[in-house]
């Protein structure tokens, strides 16, 4: 008999799973599918869910000049690309020292975004796409490298100093950007340095530094003394036995918070929307293009849309055992 | 570690912060007693609490502090129930767990303005639960200036909740087991387990969700401005309002803005000091 309840139960928990999970991913199948889709398709109150006639045209006109675009084009140089990181990081695996390989890689998603504008005519988006990841790897590397040195401090100093300095710390986190916005316009358009990435990436840097120094402070403190203390006997100095005895075990962490530093700086829309005149990233790029109410742009949003969120989906996708960690540890020990 | 060593440590990262938010802070306050505006923001002229009275007496700013203060009151407390029971369910079963993960991370991972649009798309003519209502009602579904609240909360709910589930869910994986199976040996239920065993040991991770939530719930732009594209100033929380007031094309009012920026600062703070305190005191007691 129990055996039987234990399976209702499992039944039930698992149907309630798929319910929900249903929930939280069709807005995003129905974005997929409204991508590949006519607009005709799109504007009758009911909605054409299978049969319809698929097109490429909404991904054309969000990303290239030419309204013919080949797409098969695209898709194998896509695929080619996808190929190569494949293969690299199969290499990458068996190898015993791994950073030339992670170099090649990055080398090598490099030269396809340089070399992907040459071979296809592109729109504006793709220099919007081409910023948000300047601005994005740019506020990642500042971010982690100061949060790092200070997340340490906090963690292995005992006064009182560093107490203050986190609860400050904590309760800017809690500012809204509109507390500092008006004057990083002002200042910036005073300076002319508006509509410059870096003024982007310097706000950003600055206002997620209280949540990078927490949750890298409490992965430090994870981090047993003896190991910088044993590398100090051996006539490390300090920060020598930080670069060399710390941070090869701390890559799980700087992982999880570069993954969260990630999404805040990919996602960001007021700072771009208020500071970025022409310079945008792709979240200002869309909304400017939903502004409006014409049906028209209902496909090409979609579009927009599946192309913003599918290197986020890859990137969470690779790491995503480091990001559900860092969600528990960040807040277990702060 | 002594103090040098320690202010070596830390001295980029707390300029990076004086620098680019204690001084703005500053700045801010001191803007918002000034009449200032975008087309010349060389030009401030001193006029005390103008800009505060001019705001207090502005129905604009009061109709969005109740739309925020009625998405916090909902969207918190949602969050975290549905995050506590999910994170449940997601630690009894094993096989699936990944997938589950996985599909539950996305209304988290996407880019807000994106999420929004996504939502905002199922509620349009044509979405999927603007055809769903007129199947069951025989009525069109339009997103009005009077059921947006409920509209950017659902959409609240849907892009919050996840964090919730997979921060309890990482949370409960540090559970020693042995703590549940003596609680089940005393004859615990389900309940009391809760109650006596689960609870207690996600206390800290509790309030800090808490917190988090709060704080975001609070300053909630993106969403509220994506759909402000559809319905106008109906779907204005604090921060959209403040945002319409100083940076409007023809006549952006920055130092009215600012003055919103520090009365949101201030309500901000006198929910959050009592955590505050106690996190402080917590430090001190660590030490």
């Amino acid at each position: 008999m129990t055996q039987v309840r234990d399976y209702f139960k499992t039944f039930s928990v698992h149907t309630t799973l798929i319910l929900l999970i249903i929930v939280t991913s069709v807005p995003f199948y129905w974005a997929a599918q409204t991508s590949i889709k006519f607009t005709r398709d799109t504007i009758s109150s009911t909605p054409t869910l299978w049969g319809f006639e698929v097109t490429a045209d909404p991904y054309r006109k969000f990303w290239f000049v030419d309204e013919e675009q080949n797409m098969w084009a695209v898709g194998l140089y896509l695929l080619i690309v996808a190929v190569a990181v494949f293969v690299l990081s199969k290499v990458r695996k068996r190898l015993a020292t791994k950073w030339p390989a992670t170099v090649a890689i990055l080398v090598s998603l490099w030269a396809a975004l340089t070399i992907f504008p040459m071979v296809f005519e592109m729109n504006r988006e793709f220099d919007f796409f081409i910023n948000s990841i300047f601005v994005t790897v740019l506020t990642v590397l500042i971010s982690i490298s100061i949060g790092l040195l200070a997340g340490y401090g906090l963690a292995r100093y005992s006064g009182l100093s560093g107490a203050v300095i986190l609860i400050a710390a904590l309760a800017f986190r809690a500012l809204p950007r509109t507390a500092f916005v008006l004057p990083y316009f002002i200042v910036a358009k005073e300076l002319g340095i508006l509509d410059s990435r870096l003024v982007i990436v310097l706000a950003l840097v600055a206002v997620n530094q209280p949540f990078t120094i927490w949750m890298l402070r409490s992965f430090f403190m994870e981090v047993p003394r003896e190991i910088e203390e044993a590398a100090m006997m051996d006539g490390a100095t300090r920060l020598q036995a930080f670069r060399l005895a710390v941070i090869p075990i701390m890559w799980p962490g700087i992982i999880a918070t570069s993954l969260f530093t990630m999404l805040l700086a990919y996602n960001e829309f007021l700072f771009v929307r208020v500071l970025a005149v022409t310079e945008w990233t792709l979240p200002v790029a869309i909304s400017s293009l939903t502004g409006g109410d014409s049906a028209g742009t209902v496909t090409e949003a979609a579009a927009a849309s599946v192309s913003i969120t599918l290197p986020i989906i890859i990137v969470i996708m690779i790491f995503q055992k480091h990001l559900v960690k860092g969600l528990g540890a960040g807040a277990v020990k702060g | 570690m002594d103090r040098k060593t320690f202010a070596g440590f830390t001295v980029t990262s707390v300029f990076i912060m004086f620098a680019l938010m204690v001084f703005p802070l500053v700045t801010t306050i001191y803007l918002s007693f000034n009449r200032i505006l975008l087309r010349d923001v060389g030009i401030a002229e001193w006029i005390g609490f103008g800009n505060y009275t001019e705001v207090l007496s502005d129905p604009d700013f009061w109709a969005a502090f109740r739309l925020t203060i009625l998405y916090v009151a909902v969207v918190v407390p949602v969050q975290i129930i549905l995050g506590f029971a999910v994170a449940n369910l997601l630690d009894r079963v094993v096989r699936g767990r990944g997938l589950y993960m996985a599909a539950l991370l996305l209304p988290f991972i996407v880019t807000p303005v994106v999420g929004t649009l996504l939502v905002r798309d199922l509620f349009d003519r044509g979405g999927l639960l603007a055809w769903l209502w007129e199947l069951a009602t025989d009525e069109a579904f339009v997103i009005t200036g009077s059921n947006i609240k409920w509209v950017l909360i659902s959409h609240g709910v849907w892009a919050t909740a996840p964090f919730a589930v997979i921060t309890f869910f990482a949370g409960m994986q540090t559970l020693p087991g042995e703590r549940v199976e003596a609680a089940e040996m005393d004859g615990a239920g389900f309940w009391a387990k809760q109650r006596f065993v689960v609870i207690p040991h996600l206390k800290s991770l509790l309030i800090f969700v808490l917190l988090i939530s709060i704080m975001d719930a609070y300053r909630v732009f993106d969403s509220s401005f994506v759909f402000g594209q559809s319905v106008g100033q109906a779907a204005n929380t604090l921060m959209v309002y403040n945002f319409d007031v100083a940076f409007n094309a023809q006549l952006g009012r920055v130092g009215k803005g600012n003055a919103i920026a520090v009365i949101t600062v201030i309500g901000m703070f006198i929910v959050l000091i009592p955590f505050l305190i106690k996190s402080y005191r917590e430090q001190i007691a660590e030490r």
